[in-house]
């Protein structure tokens, strides 16, 4: 078990950390609130009420998870109203310099991924886990106001998965095994988006320059090899329960994952 | 064009109102009328033909009654969600708007969860009577 100094509010933080701190916290805020406004596109494919009202308080969640985290953010001295209003009225392309959103949920790379209603269940079901995972790891992290407002996220981030267990489900119960062999097919462009969330690997040349750092302060407290193995046993007993199987040889799409820094510092 | 936290909200509403959403107002629930935009919910390979409000007995448009209800008492709690989401954005962030939005978003889930509940409810009755009519006539 890894033991690192824990902050609590109201610390003094060194500067280093509290660098490292900010620029985390702010992916995580900055990500989950443009993830909210992607999710709210997607409403235009539910094709039944009860998948329309489950999407919509998907939203709802997305943006609470943000607002969590931007609210720590301000004890911490971040203008965080600054990098509201910037995402609330620059939704499809806000300024890299102004908030550091997760690739994926950048419109002209979200859009791509979605065509119908079975896209919506399958990220729910395929990448979501990912979230699960990397997200779950914060509430062990050093700083603890952070690390208590990511247990209330994580348990809704099970709840994410939960609905994209049941809407495909649905999807396959309507559609029947014709559908079921499409939503097999689309696994593969999903689960890349998912293997690459937590990071390129903790070794070897191309490892992220900033892992280490987050590491040792007990920002982050699992390797990325640890997440991937925690995703692979989450989404395979996920795909199972619908009744869809794991492709093999899928590979990491590590730029879906990337911020517009490559992790490195932002503003703040 | 510019976005606004509003804009939001009006494409949440818009989508939902495909389904029967409409804002809270002090006309009697047009009970046929939203039965139309949301009886497509039941309709099964089995049961190509879901009947409308008109025509179900007693039984079913009872179940249905409830499940348009609980639609009903969704709805007022994502208008809650909406007020305390522009709240946010208008007045800036702090604890007590953003927990104030973490109950009203609870509220609204299990809202929306007993919305699925009465679906589940009303599949029953109609299979124990609208597939049974249907199965008399085949």
């Amino acid at each position: 078990m890894r033991t690192f100094k824990t902050y609590d509010k109201g610390d003094v933080l060194p500067e280093d950390y509290k660098k490292a701190l900010i620029n985390l916290m702010c992916f995580q805020a900055d990500s989950e609130y443009a993830g909210g406004q992607r999710v709210a596109e997607n409403h235009r494919y539910a094709t039944r009420p009860e998948e329309a009202y489950r999407l919509s308080k998907k939203v709802f969640e997305e943006m609470g998870h943000a607002f969590y985290v931007w609210n720590l953010l301000q004890e911490l001295g971040v203008d965080v109203d600054a990098r509201l209003y910037e995402l609330s009225h620059n939704p499809e392309n806000p300024d890299p310099r102004k908030v550091n959103v997760i690739n994926g949920f950048r419109k002209e790379n979200w859009s791509k991924f979605f065509e119908c209603w079975e896209d919506v269940a399958l990220f729910s079901t395929v990448v979501t886990p990912a979230a699960v995972a990397f997200l779950g790891q914060y509430r062990e992290c050093s700083y603890l106001p952070w690390a208590r407002v990511n247990v209330r996220i994580h348990k809704e981030e099970y709840g994410h998965l939960a609905f994209g267990v049941w809407a495909s489900k649905r999807c396959i119960e309507f559609g029947g095994e014709k559908t079921r062999e499409f939503m097999q097919q689309r696994i593969p462009k999903f689960m890349q988006m998912g293997l690459g969330f937590y990071g390129r690997p903790s070794a070897g040349g191309e490892k992220s320059q900033m892992f280490d750092i987050y590491y040792e302060y007990g920002i982050k407290v699992k390797k990325p090899e640890e997440l991937q193995t925690e995703y692979l046993e989450l989404l395979d007993s996920r795909l199972k329960e619908i009744g869809l199987i794991m492709p093999a040889g899928v590979e990491a799409d590590y730029d879906m994952r990337m911020g517009y820094e490559a992790e490195e510092p932002v503003v703040a | 064009m510019p976005g606004s936290p509003q804009n939001l909200i009006d494409g949440g509403i818009a989508e939902l109102k495909r389904f029967g959403y409409a804002p809270f107002g002090d006309a009697a629930p047009d009970w046929a009328g939203m039965w139309l935009l949301l009886r497509g919910d039941f309709a099964t390979l089995r049961r190509t033909h879901v009947p409308t409000y008109a025509e179900m007995s007693p039984w079913p448009q009872e179940g249905a009654r409830i499940y348009m209800r609980r639609r009903l008492l969704a709805d007022r709690l994502f208008e809650e969600c909406q007020v305390l989401y522009r709240r946010l954005h208008g007045e800036g962030i702090n604890t007590e708007l953003v927990e104030a939005y973490s109950l009203a978003r609870d509220a609204y889930e299990e809202a929306v969860l007993d919305f699925g509940k009465a679906r589940e409810m009303l599949e029953d009755v109609f299979t124990s009577t609208v597939d049974l009519v249907s199965a008399s006539r085949a």
